[in-house]
């Protein structure tokens, strides 16, 4: 998700091209094409912009509906929902071939990834390990991250493992439906934590961790753009 | 009253001269940026400045070859002459408007006024995907089976004008 205000203009977006798993953009304001996957401009007048990303979450309807009860969903647009994606959509597209493959360091093109680019460093967490470990704390460059997954066991957030005015490295637990409204707790300040990164009881109370924006990718799209990208659980 | 020889021959260069231009700056780009084809690091940038010109080239190549069927349409020798010189023509203006078409969008229809509806009013399956976004107190929501398709959605939240992709 980007920003679509640069160099003075507001720009609207136009689909333009399918670039292996992504695609390209233009803008009808100046003909430019960008990116998809980086927000960079890469031919026409605006050549070189960078878009800003807007950060953004892959959640469960369940779990956004609950946490957000006057939010606003975009609706189907009738003649063409005949035509929008089977929920298993991804399971189908597992069996699609792939250009271009990077089977190294035992990966497969389509295998799910969890991307964090953050920190002078990218990262990438096996999708499946992160769902069967459901609290991950680890590091993307030098900076110590977890990846928590939330209390509907499908929707996944990443955040910066560092507490506004605590000292070092916070270490936290996975509570597990011990508390209603808690799904971690830290050992520092003794404070528990919800699924959007915020305490909500304890020393802390009010205090919100840092959100890292991450990319669900295939193996292959990921590290066709990440070249230097290191794998959670893997030594390079 | 003979005309040279040459003259269908000088026409007929350039009318194909004319079409192969056009032809080339509407398919050049479609066939390089595809689904299922790796773009090697020139290729892309090279398919994107045709990309960028082809409405003007193949607009001008139109004016042109319709210019050049006026100017040489008496000295065609021959009724199938004609034909062939009208039909010839015709494509490059085809293609002229073809090069303004943007077979994406026919594919992937755009949401070119997205409409929105409150939480409670949405009927969706609890696991449903969505990719969201808060800013400025507002939260929207894009489905994931609707941004599957759409792949773009251009919007304002929050005061903030964003589009979002998948």
């Amino acid at each position: 998700m980007w920003t679509r205000d640069v160099a003075g203009l507001r720009l609207t977006f136009h689909l333009a091209g399918i670039n292996n798993q992504n695609f390209i953009m233009r803008d009808e304001e100046t003909g430019t094409y960008w990116q998809q996957i980086s927000g960079l401009a890469i031919s026409g007048p605006l050549q070189g912009r960078q878009l800003t990303l807007v950060h953004s979450d892959e959640l469960t309807f369940a779990t956004w509906k609950a946490e957000e009860p006057q939010g606003k969903m975009l609706k189907d647009v009738p003649k063409y929902a005949s035509e929008y994606e089977a929920k298993d959509w991804d399971v189908r597209m597992k069996r699609v071939p792939t250009v271009i493959q990077f089977a190294e360091h035992g990966m497969k093109a389509r295998d799910l990834m969890l991307g964090i680019r953050a920190f002078g460093a990218s990262r990438a967490f096996p999708y499946e390990q992160v769902m069967k470990e459901k609290l991950v704390k680890d590091h993307v460059g030098a900076e110590p991250v977890l990846l928590v997954v939330g209390p509907d066991n499908e929707s996944v957030r990443a955040f910066r493992d560092r507490i506004a005015g605590v000292e070092g490295t916070p270490d936290f637990y996975r509570l597990d439906g011990k508390k209603p409204d808690a799904l971690l707790m830290d050992a520092a300040t003794g404070s528990e934590w919800n699924f959007q990164g915020c305490a909500v009881a304890g020393k802390v109370k009010g205090v919100c961790l840092e959100r890292i924006p991450m990319l669900k990718d295939y193996w292959f799209d990921w590290r066709n753009y990440n070249p230097k990208t290191t794998i959670y659980g893997k030594k390079l | 009253m003979n005309f040279p020889q040459q003259t269908p021959r000088r026409f007929a260069f350039l009318l194909l001269g004319f079409l192969a231009v056009s032809l080339f700056t509407v398919v050049y780009p479609i066939y390089v940026i595809r689904p299922f084809r790796p773009q090697g690091p020139r290729e892309l940038p090279a398919a994107l400045v045709v990309a960028r010109v082809r409405p003007w080239v193949a607009l001008l190549s139109a004016v042109a070859a319709i210019a050049v069927l006026a100017r040489y349409w008496r000295m065609l020798p021959r009724r199938w002459c004609r034909v062939l010189a009208a039909v010839g023509t015709g494509l490059v203006a085809v293609l002229a408007v073809l090069a303004r078409v943007n077979v994406y969008e026919l594919m992937f229809h755009p949401v070119d006024h997205p409409a929105f509806a409150a939480v409670n009013e949405v009927k969706l399956d609890k696991d449903d995907k969505l990719i969201v976004v808060k800013i400025g107190g507002s939260a929207r929501a894009y489905p994931i089976r609707a941004m599957g398709y759409h792949h773009i959605v251009n919007d304002v939240v929050g005061g903030t004008a964003l589009v979002a992709t998948y």
